[in-house]
């Protein structure tokens, strides 16, 4: 199925998204679509995926003009989009999940669903470990991942869109899924990539297209490319800084005391997590998503409810609930998914930046007198739109990143904890965020720093414990940690290195 | 099209339309002239002063009712509970009366109304802890001790606090003047309606423009956010829920003292509920909810004028109070659906 979008253009307000968009999508060959947050890649593949009407240009399938009004419309037509924000019902199993979209179903399936063999036929090629009568929760996200893929195959789609798929996958994930994205391209399907990871398209990509501000920059072979030319193609005439590791400060002081956390959230469980990290230190935890990185970084920051240990700062003590903790905090939090954790999604930008300080202000207040602050910070961490009325809900994701960390990472805190702070921001932001994080460690804070990112955590980390079923598996210095080390401890062998106290 | 129905002036005109034309609908089935219906509706409501002071006195438990379900509603909490909150307002305040039936002077009557506040309060805190320490929906626990209280309220009447002098009518005795609020002229308006209106406008007041209505909006967009950046979920749960009894059970008292006199079943007549639906109308907007409540007041004052004067039941003004939800969710929802269509 040859698939060419012509001349699409498409204006939000002010704002144009697409502009004049051409791009061949052929049978057998993945295209890494590739650009910086709003460079219009997902509009682009919305467009294709029947959610947003083009403003003008056509869709072509075969050479045949097409309409697609409506995601139904574009699973007619066999193509298939695996979003970022995954679509399962948690509470039913692996099987129900597919068979309830599935064209073999009845309308009764009911318990019986059990007894399905078709829906998951797909899922056993790509994934035959994946038990399919497991309840979705309890999978990974590396797992939910190739599910919600074998879903979109089930359609017999012959266009797969894939948006960032490898943002929350582990290297060993992420390798898998690349070799099925290949393997699905072979079998004759079409397949696009959206990505920010460079390393995703030389992986798997025959060919690369380049978005940037609405428009297509290039589209090139990947075997004619070095990543240092797409970059360039990706910022434009902009120069790319990446940020500066911080200098390791020697014998300093533990400013941050995890002592043998416990707890238990929805989220995962953590047992008996030691960490101490020194003033300047950035502790770096690496693990496969779902190992209770996310418990660990509620506890420290006293939005879970402790079954044992303590969070010291400074010689102090902080309790958990957070709620009854002094106002002037000594934490700042970036948690994942800013939207639901950490934003008040319809109140505005100005609001959303100045949150930790609704307890000190007067008792008159208005939201108005914290614009001037806002369009401060909304031009320091360069937050788009810029307008500090508009409501958070209306930012991107990166730019929710972008506005949590400019909240945050205002002030003095003793303690970070930061979690994927730089999931979905392109290459630019990232560098930003990254230098705002670390000039607190410069400056003597202690970073806990909870990422999926073994480059970055390689690069900017001093040391690097992983969290594995939420215990400690290994803890490394830097220098001397290695990727098979780390591998070997996120997938839980030698836990027993964890046996020894590994202390700063 | 679609900005002038996602405007609130387009909303208003196109929930006006929707509600005259169900309305003349259920007029028409039931084999009666919609425009003659329609014309006694706004002359028993409000034809003459008798009518417009009727109107306002139906108008001002709704009010205060719908402002205590709009205090609970900024924090997101969808409560039915302003009914319940209102019988035992009104239960506790008269067992105050009937202890100091004798008294003369004001203090007693301030008394009265601090009490039934205060157990109105109490009578909100009860689903209240439940939803910030068990995690109960307070939607369905407000409404299932709605019908203690009424059904308590009934047992005193019927039981231990029926008066002989009422010849076999299940009520309390009269309230002796003193425990009267002020009328107005010769009419049954009485001070409470000033009360509720001030309320209004200072909840609206504190809302916009204080740091507890930012507070609130925080906690309401998103609870984690709020309890991360370190406001108090629980508390403030305890507190929107309180002080919205305290409200409920002032009109409770108030409806007691001044219309009926004493303490009788029945004695909200749906104005809890009538006051859910104002301030759903209203989109829980202080402002909003004063003019709602005073047209749904005079709606429900006309079922008298209509039973006497068209010979359909009163209880036409409630079909027509139903329909006039069904409008607004209509409407509201076909607006909804543009926005998602049109991104």
């Amino acid at each position: 199925m040859h698939v060419s979008l012509a001349g699409i253009t498409k204006r939000y307000g002010a704002i144009l998204a697409n502009d004049d968009v051409d791009l061949d999508l052929v049978p057998g060959e993945v295209v890494a679509l590739l650009g910086e947050n709003g460079a219009g890649k997902s509009t682009l593949m919305k467009i294709l995926f029947g959610f947003q009407q083009a403003d003008a240009g056509e869709i072509r399938i075969d050479g045949r003009p097409v309409v697609i009004d409506s995601p139904r419309a574009a699973a007619a037509l066999g193509i298939g989009m695996v979003f970022q924000q995954f679509s399962l019902v948690p509470a039913l199993t692996v099987r129900e999940n597919l068979a309830l979209g599935h064209r073999c179903t009845p309308w009764w399936i009911g318990r019986g669903a059990r007894s399905f063999a078709a829906p998951v036929a797909h899922l056993r090629d790509i994934a035959p470990e994946i038990e399919p009568d497991l309840p979705v929760s309890r999978l990974a996200v590396g797992e939910m991942q190739l599910v919600e893929l074998a879903k979109v195959l089930n359609l017999d789609a012959g266009v797969v869109i894939l948006d960032e798929p490898t943002s929350v996958l582990t290297p060993a994930e992420s390798e898998r899924l690349w070799e099925q994205v290949r393997r699905i391209a072979a079998g004759g399907a079409a397949v696009v990539l959206i990505t920010h990871k460079l390393e995703d398209v030389f992986a798997c990509a025959q060919r690369v297209a380049v978005m940037r501000r609405g428009r297509m920059v290039a589209t090139l072979d990947t075997s004619s490319v070095t990543p240092d030319a797409l970059v360039r193609l990706i910022v434009g005439a902009e120069t790319v800084t990446t940020a500066q590791p911080v200098e390791r400060t020697a014998d300093a002081l533990p400013r941050a005391w995890i002592k043998n956390l416990s707890a238990t959230t929805a989220a995962g469980a953590i047992a008996g997590v030691d960490l101490r990290i020194a003033a300047g230190e950035i502790l770096g935890i690496a693990g496969v998503s779902g190992n209770g990185q996310q418990t660990l970084a509620d506890a420290v920051a006293g939005l879970a409810i402790l079954l044992a240990g303590e969070v010291i700062v400074d010689g102090e003590t902080l309790q958990a609930p957070r709620a009854e903790m002094p106002a002037q905090s000594a934490v700042a939090y970036l948690p994942e998914q800013p939207l639901r954790n950490a934003v008040a999604p319809d109140l505005s930008v100005a609001v959303n930046l100045m949150l930790k300080r609704i307890r000190d202000l007067p008792w008159r207040s208005h939201p108005s007198q914290f614009d001037a602050d806002a369009r401060e910070r909304i031009t320091a961490f360069d937050i788009r739109p810029t307008d500090p009325r508009a409501t958070a809900a209306s930012l991107s994701g990166g730019n929710l990143q972008k506005l949590v960390a400019a909240r945050e990472l205002a002030g003095a805190p003793a303690l970070i904890v930061a979690c994927y702070p730089t999931m979905g921001l392109d290459l630019g932001a990232a560098a930003a965020v990254y230098e705002a994080l670390f000039a607190h460690a410069r400056r003597g804070a202690a970073v806990l720093w909870i990422s999926e990112d073994l480059d970055d955590l390689l690069r900017y980390a001093h040391r690097i414990a992983v969290l594995h079923r939420g215990r400690i598996a290994g803890i490394a210095d830097t220098a001397q940690a290695t990727r098979r080390q780390l591998g070997a401890w996120m997938v839980g062998h030698s836990i027993d290195v964890a046996a020894e106290p590994a202390h700063a | 099209m679609r900005d002038l129905m996602l405007s609130g002036p387009g909303r208003v005109v196109g929930t006006t339309l929707a509600v005259l034309m169900l309305t003349g609908a259920f007029f028409l089935a039931i084999g009666r002239d919609p425009v003659e219906l329609m014309g006694l509706i706004v002359r028993s409501a409000a034809g003459d002063g008798y009518a417009i002071t009727e109107s306002l006195v139906r108008a001002t438990p709704i009010l205060l009712c719908a402002l205590a379900t709009a205090l609970p509603a900024r924090l997101g909490l969808i409560t039915v509970g302003a009914e319940g909150q209102l019988y035992f307002g009104a239960l506790l305040g008269t067992g105050f009366v009937l202890a100091n039936l004798g008294a003369t002077s004001a203090a007693p009557y301030m008394a009265m109304i601090v009490v039934a506040m205060l157990a109105g309060a109490a009578w909100a805190l009860l689903p209240a802890v439940l939803r910030s320490h068990l995690g109960v929906n307070e939607t369905i626990s407000t409404l299932l001790v709605n019908y203690v209280a009424a059904l308590l309220v009934t047992w005193v009447v019927y039981g231990p606090w029926k008066s002989a002098a009422n010849l076999g009518w299940p009520a309390t005795a009269d309230f002796p003047e003193a425990f009267k609020p002020s009328t107005f002229f010769d009419s049954r308006v009485h001070s409470g309606l000033w009360i509720a209106i001030g309320l209004a406008v200072l909840l609206h007041w504190t809302f916009v423009r204080t740091r507890w209505g930012l507070t609130l909006d925080v906690l309401r967009s998103n609870p984690r956010a709020g309890i991360a950046a370190g406001l108090n979920w629980r508390r403030n749960v305890l507190l929107t829920m309180a002080l919205g009894g305290m409200l409920a059970g002032l009109a409770g008292i108030l409806e007691t003292a001044s219309i009926q006199g004493r303490l009788q079943a029945n004695l909200s007549a749906g104005a809890g509920l009538s006051g859910f639906l104002v301030a759903w109308l209203a989109r829980n907007h202080c402002l909003r909810i004063i003019p709602m409540s005073l047209l749904v007041g005079a709606l429900l004052a006309s079922g008298d004028g209509l039973q006497m004067f068209a010979n359909v039941p009163s209880s036409i003004a409630l079909v027509v109070q139903g329909l006039l939800f069904v409008a607004v969710l209509l409407v509201g929802g076909y607006a909804n659906r543009l926005q998602v269509r049109r991104g």
